[in-house]
């Protein structure tokens, strides 16, 4: 009865990852970091995603694994007009993968194509990555004043698990303290990776970030210990008085009859 | 020789038949590990297929469409208090994580229910965890001794942290020794609501202080009643 209670509980687990790896999909989600631009996002020469602002994150969307044609114009623009920025980009199957709109570290915007880390979390933990995509010089991550990730430049990313719960996340100049971008609570909730990008243009005063959050990462718990007392186990009263009665009967019975046949 | 005198031979024979019927008693009032459907509690607890291309309807020129997510909603009431009748009068319920060895965190008393909060919270989708102990070395029997004689059909009452209570309807019971304990399955966190209440049992390792097996119930939630039919 257990041994199918396993096979079953294995079976329906393997069910989602088998059908991923049989169909070779990945997963998508896109996120806009360039201000001041409303976009109309083609792929493939289709239009899939309308008056998209700086800032938003979509929700992930499952699609084969291919290679994709991206074309990003002004949000109304013809779709036969020449794109603001074009790219062809590959999604691998099983990768969870973020397409970005965003500036690089002269300001200039770029498409660019971030693969998360979707591995198993240990249970209690949740992971932050953070991405630096803004044009701003090298920054230094603290969270609740201890030193995250170090020196990250534009198109870098650092990426963390951490036990779960909220933190204070500062953001400096690298080797600056005094110079603070960005000073923030962020949750980090168990089994989730928590996708922090920086964005926008420090200087012309459009700094900020976008957050993105994968869930459902988590490991169970190992066990769940719950008694030391041994009072389960223990043989009732009843039950021994009757076995002490039944050998006493037994034994007193026997050595009698022992007696009277000799 | 002379004949055996019937007192003796029915002294030995009183003797084996009380042997015999006491432990016949004892072991025909041993309490079933397993009882209920725990299939559908696996069906209910399958994780939902991914989201795939296509999820918004689309135009003629698209394939697939993204689609920008609504604010989160807000987060699920917690639940504070157990009560199952004529095995918990009321429990207070304690928000646990992981203790350092990677378990479940069960608080040292045996009075008290942990509740798995990084898990949901009991009625939302997946399983939710109270687990107790079944005793306590140096506190006698806990809260949850008699979990193992809990049938299908039994009620549980949940009680959350914003004055409501919502009912649920034991299922399936089953004993897992502690090693083969589906962990992905009791902490799933996707699929139907399931609540489920876990302590130890199965026999216990006097050396190591501990019971080789899980008692685990399953419950699903039922149409809401008013809570004052369950005082």
């Amino acid at each position: 009865m257990k041994k199918l209670t396993l096979l079953l509980a294995a079976a329906l687990l393997a069910i989602p990852a088998a059908a991923m790896a049989q169909t070779a999909d990945g997963t998508v989600t896109v996120v806009h970091g360039v201000p001041g631009l409303v976009v109309d996002v083609y792929v493939n020469d289709a239009l899939t995603l309308e008056d998209f602002a700086f800032g938003t994150v979509t929700d992930p969307l499952t699609l084969p694994a291919a290679d994709y044609d991206i074309d990003i114009r002004a949000a109304g623009a013809d779709p036969a007009s020449d794109p603001v920025l074009s790219q062809t980009v590959t999604l691998p199957a099983g990768a969870n993968a973020t397409i970005q709109a965003n500036l690089d570290g002269a300001g200039n915007p770029k498409i660019t194509v971030w693969v998360n880390d979707i591995s198993s979390i240990a249970a209690g933990n949740g992971r932050v990555t953070v991405r630096h995509t803004a044009a701003a010089p090298n920054v230094d991550v603290l969270a609740n004043d201890g030193a995250l990730f170090s020196n990250v430049a534009n198109g870098a990313e650092g990426v963390a698990d951490v036990p779960a719960g909220t933190y204070q996340v500062k953001v400096t100049a690298a080797g600056d303290a005094s110079t603070v971008v960005l000073d923030t609570p962020l949750d980090i909730p168990e089994g989730t990776n928590v996708i922090v990008y920086a964005i926008g243009d420090l200087a012309g005063g459009s700094f900020t970030v976008a957050v993105q959050s994968i869930g459902n990462l988590q490991a169970a718990p190992t066990g769940v210990p719950s008694g030391t007392g041994g009072l389960l186990n223990t043989i009732p009263m009843w039950l021994i008085a009757a076995l002490v009665l039944s050998a006493g009967t037994v034994t007193y019975g026997g050595l009698k009859l022992a007696r009277e046949r000799a | 020789m002379r004949p055996s005198p019937p007192l003796a031979m029915w002294l030995v024979r009183f003797g084996l038949a009380l042997a015999l019927l006491s432990t016949m008693v004892w072991a025909a009032t041993r309490i079933s590990p397993a009882a209920g459907n725990v299939e559908a509690i696996e069906e209910n607890l399958a994780p939902r297929p991914a989201p795939t291309v296509g999820q918004a309807p689309a135009s003629e020129a698209s394939p697939f469409r993204f689609t920008i997510p609504d604010p989160a909603p807000r987060p699920a009431a917690s639940p504070v208090g157990l009560r199952i009748p004529d095995l918990v009068e009321n429990a207070p319920v304690i928000p646990v994580g992981i203790e350092p060895s990677g378990e479940m965190e069960i608080p040292d008393k045996v009075d008290e229910v942990a509740w798995y909060r990084f898990g949901p919270a009991p009625g939302q989708p997946g399983s939710a965890v109270l687990a107790a102990h079944v005793d306590l070395e140096g506190q006698g029997p806990g809260v949850f001794y008699d979990l193992r004689k809990l049938e299908p059909g039994a009620i549980v009452v949940v009680d959350y942290d914003d004055g409501s209570s919502s009912m649920f309807e034991v299922i399936a019971r089953e004993t897992y020794l502690k090693d083969e304990l589906p962990l992905d399955l009791i902490f799933s966190r996707s699929g139907d609501p399931v609540l489920t209440l876990i302590t130890c049992g199965g026999d216990f390792n006097r050396a190591l202080r501990r019971y080789d097996s899980n008692v685990v119930v399953y419950a699903t939630p039922i149409e809401s009643h008013p809570a004052a039919a369950m005082s």
